[in-house]
């Protein structure tokens, strides 16, 4: 198990040295795409690496030269790694429209550090599920399709991208099972340990990370699922980062457990499957307008984001929900208060932690977490 | 021997009645049996277009907030309502609204009520904007369509961009609208006010051409307070009035030699970006003035209808004309707004303008153009 782990933990640890060195030895081309949306199988396809951006490892220096402090930890942090030429490993790079900052960073980049490759999709929000946005969403997956052909020097086929979504669809349904055996087996892994898990799925091939799960689960399965005893906690939101692991530590520390989460290094990344079907690029698109988990920066009026989570709950029969909010994120930050008051109708015990890059005082979050921790059940 | 610079403003004041007649209108629109819309971004047009819809342009009620000081007391209520400081103020001071209206808290100036829409349109240019419409219909249930308009990143992309949001508006908005006003969406009465609001802003734009002089008859302050016109009496004939009457101050300042500034006019001609101050546009003038400086110019500003000649009134599809100025008409909003585009508007506005110094107002309760347009610095 612990060797497994350890194979886990390599990529999270110091993803620039380990994709560089996977490029360095493969000779194959690397595409950093920006959380959440961009199919990745695309890219696959195309025999090129795709890697999450992800919150980098130290404070935001150049960057605020670029993007005021207020705005959220990815877009500060992918933008000061790129001014830094801390991503210079990256042959390309893809962007989206998901948000008001989300769509500034390409220009930033541009401006400054431009990768060989670029690349940014106007995915629209999925609000009326209408033709015209599945028509020009699936318009946009064509359009990466063939400038990555154009970059790569090689088709995309029908046959490699199903090849791609397939390989994908196994990891999402093996990410799927370990969490299964999560909420079935509380305590069974560390927070810490299934966060590094997910987020080693963003930055690794997905052939190893594949065999790695294959190897954890049965390797799991051997030894017998063991469970801690803690009050079950429900993580949510924490939108486009991985939250601090000691605050992940801290919850653990204080006596909950983590049973499930919508968190995107989390169940969000690999909630849905694309379909495999004649029209891979149209069942990319379907999938980009399936409308839970609710993604407040896709849009929802249909669906509710508060009574998704209290259903979840109440399946999981768990206690509370920690409510992770990435700060400055506005998809989220407007959808917050609603989730609130549908929790507190529900007689759900919630509690609100802000996450951001660097500026965290642990100290307060603990005190916060403790006195959820009292309201839910005193040690 | 230092300076005394003082400033001069421009007679703006035939812009409170005319404001004050929009919002009354809308109060009291519900009981001559209109029905109600909110709408954000330039979708607007649609709804304003809609003989038994009133409109209610989002944009505009903070600064008739600011300007009735009562942004304060609506902002208090929409965080008793739990929302959080960090999203945008133009949300907070309608969800803020909307808390005091169907909660029946009280409101000290009822000059800032607003009637509960029936319908909410939120034009997606800024994606906040259309956050506030789910989080009103999650609370109110109250129909909302939302369209995603795409700041364009380069001129190839604004032909597909355009069909994009044509072929939204026709699939969504306007029958949505349509099922609102329980009447087919009038064309011709989308022309009928097209034609008056493009003389209109021809003639605002005659106004801005007074900005080119050194030294300038007016400052971008005064413009600011005059914006309200263009969306609060679109197509009427009360603001083609205050513009021809605002033109001809601006001739009667130049042919005497009256700048703006007191004695000899600005000493440093400033580009603002962002969006304006509405609440301290006073607090800020009072800080530059000093210096002799003064804002002349800024993307904001320019946002609302820029370029009037570009719109083809008489066009067969007149939905899709108005999609048109957006995205491939030749001044495109689209990619000026973005920020691609945005830089080559700067630049251009700083020549035409001729301007000495540029002031970012990024501030974090309004989201929208807050990077800094800055390349190769390292
Ligand atoms: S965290 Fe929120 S604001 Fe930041 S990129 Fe993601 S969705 Fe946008």
């Amino acid at each position: 198990m612990e060797e497994i782990m350890k194979q886990f933990v390599e990529y999270p640890s110091d993803p620039y040295t380990s994709i560089a060195k996977w490029k360095e030895n493969t000779k194959k081309k690397v595409i950093g795409i920006f959380p959440m949306w961009i199919p990745e199988e695309i890219i696959h396809a195309a025999g090129m690496l795709p890697v999450v951006m992800w919150r980098s490892n130290e404070a935001i220096t150049w960057g605020y030269a670029h993007v005021p402090p207020y705005n959220c930890a990815i877009n500060k942090s992918v933008v000061d790694d790129a001014v830094k030429g801390k991503l210079k490993f990256m042959d390309g790079m893809v962007f989206l429209r998901q948000c008001l900052q989300s769509q500034e960073v390409p220009f930033i980049v541009e401006n400054n550090r431009p990768p060989a490759f670029e690349e940014y999709l106007y995915l629209p929000p999925i609000y009326h599920g209408d033709k015209a946005s599945k028509d020009f969403t699936r318009d946009e997956f064509k359009r990466l399709r063939k400038r990555l052909e154009e970059f790569g020097g090689e088709k995309i086929t029908d046959e490699k991208l199903n090849e791609s979504i397939k390989l994908y669809n196994k990891n999402r349904s093996l990410l799927r099972k370990l969490y299964d055996l999560r909420k079935e087996n509380p305590g069974i892994l560390r927070g810490r340990d299934v966060l590094r898990i997910v987020w080693s799925s963003m930055l690794m091939p997905k052939e190893e990370h594949n065999k790695l799960l294959e190897s954890l689960l049965s390797e799991m399965e051997k030894n017998g699922y063991k469970t801690a005893k803690g009050k079950k906690v429900f993580l949510s939101g924490c939108l486009c980062i991985h939250p601090q692991l000691e605050l992940l530590d801290m919850i653990e520390d204080l006596g909950m457990l983590v049973v499930d989460d919508d968190i995107y290094v989390g169940y969000r990344y690999f909630a849905n499957d694309a379909e495999i079907t004649d029209d891979p690029i149209g069942a990319l698109m379907e999938r980009h307008f399936i409308k839970t988990p609710v993604d407040p920066a896709r849009g929802e009026v249909e669906v509710n984001w508060g009574k998704e989570l209290i259903g979840k709950v109440k399946k999981l029969n768990a206690d509370g929900i920690i409510t992770l909010l990435t700060k400055y994120c506005p998809p989220h930050l407007c959808y917050y208060p609603d989730i609130k008051v549908e929790l507190a109708n529900a007689g759900i015990p919630e509690v609100l932690i802000e996450v951001e890059h660097e500026v965290i005082s642990l100290e307060s979050i603990k005190t916060r977490l403790q006195s959820f921790r009292e309201m839910i059940g005193g040690r | 021997m230092n300076t005394q610079y003082k400033i001069n403003k421009l007679d703006t004041s035939g812009v409170g009645p005319l404001v004050d007649r929009h919002w009354r209108e809308l109060r009291e629109a519900k009981e001559k049996g209109m029905k109600i819309a909110w709408c954000a971004g330039p979708m607007f047009v649609y709804a304003y277009a809609t003989p038994n819809i009133a409109s209610h342009f989002m944009a505009g009620y903070a600064a008739y907030c600011g300007g009735r000081g009562m942004a304060d007391e609506v902002l208090e209520a929409a965080e008793r309502y739990g929302e959080l400081r960090d999203t945008c103020s133009y949300h907070r001071l309608h969800t803020g609204m909307a808390a005091m209206i169907m909660n029946d808290w009280p409101v000290s100036n009822p000059q800032v009520l607003l009637p509960m829409p029936d319908l909410l349109i939120g034009g997606r240019f800024c994606t906040e904007m259309s956050h506030y419409m789910e989080a009103i219909h999650r609370r109110f249930g109250i129909k909302a369509v939302t369209i995603e308009i795409p700041s364009a990143r380069s001129r190839e992309d604004l032909p597909r961009l355009e069909k994009f949001l044509t072929d939204q508006v026709k699939e969504t908005l306007i029958p949505a609208i349509e099922e609102v006003s329980g009447s087919k969406f009038d064309e011709e009465n989308m022309r009928s006010i097209l034609r008056p609001w493009k003389e209109t802003c021809i003639i605002r734009n005659k106004c801005w051409e007074f900005f080119k002089l050194k030294p300038s008859p007016w400052t971008l302050w005064d413009y600011g307070v005059s914006i309200a016109p263009v969306f609060y009496a679109m197509g009427k004939p009360e603001s083609l009035e205050y513009y021809n009457n605002l033109l001809k101050q601006l001739e009667e300042r130049t042919e005497k030699n009256i700048p703006a500034v007191h004695p000899d006019g600005e000493k440093y001609r400033l580009y603002w970006d962002g969006w304006l101050p509405w609440s301290f546009l006073g607090k800020f003038i009072r800080m530059m003035i000093p210096y002799g400086a003064i804002p002349i110019a800024g993307r904001y500003p320019w946002e609302f209808f820029p370029h009037p000649e570009d719109i083809n009134t008489e066009a067969d599809d007149i939905i899709h004309e108005w999609i048109r100025l957006i995205y491939t008409s030749p001044n495109t909003l689209s990619y000026h707004d973005g920020p691609w585009g945005g830089q080559e508007h700067i630049e251009d506005l700083i020549q035409t303008y001729s301007i000495d110094g540029m002031l970012f107002f990024s501030s974090n309760s309004k989201y929208r153009k807050k990077i800094r347009h800055t390349r190769d610095c390292h």
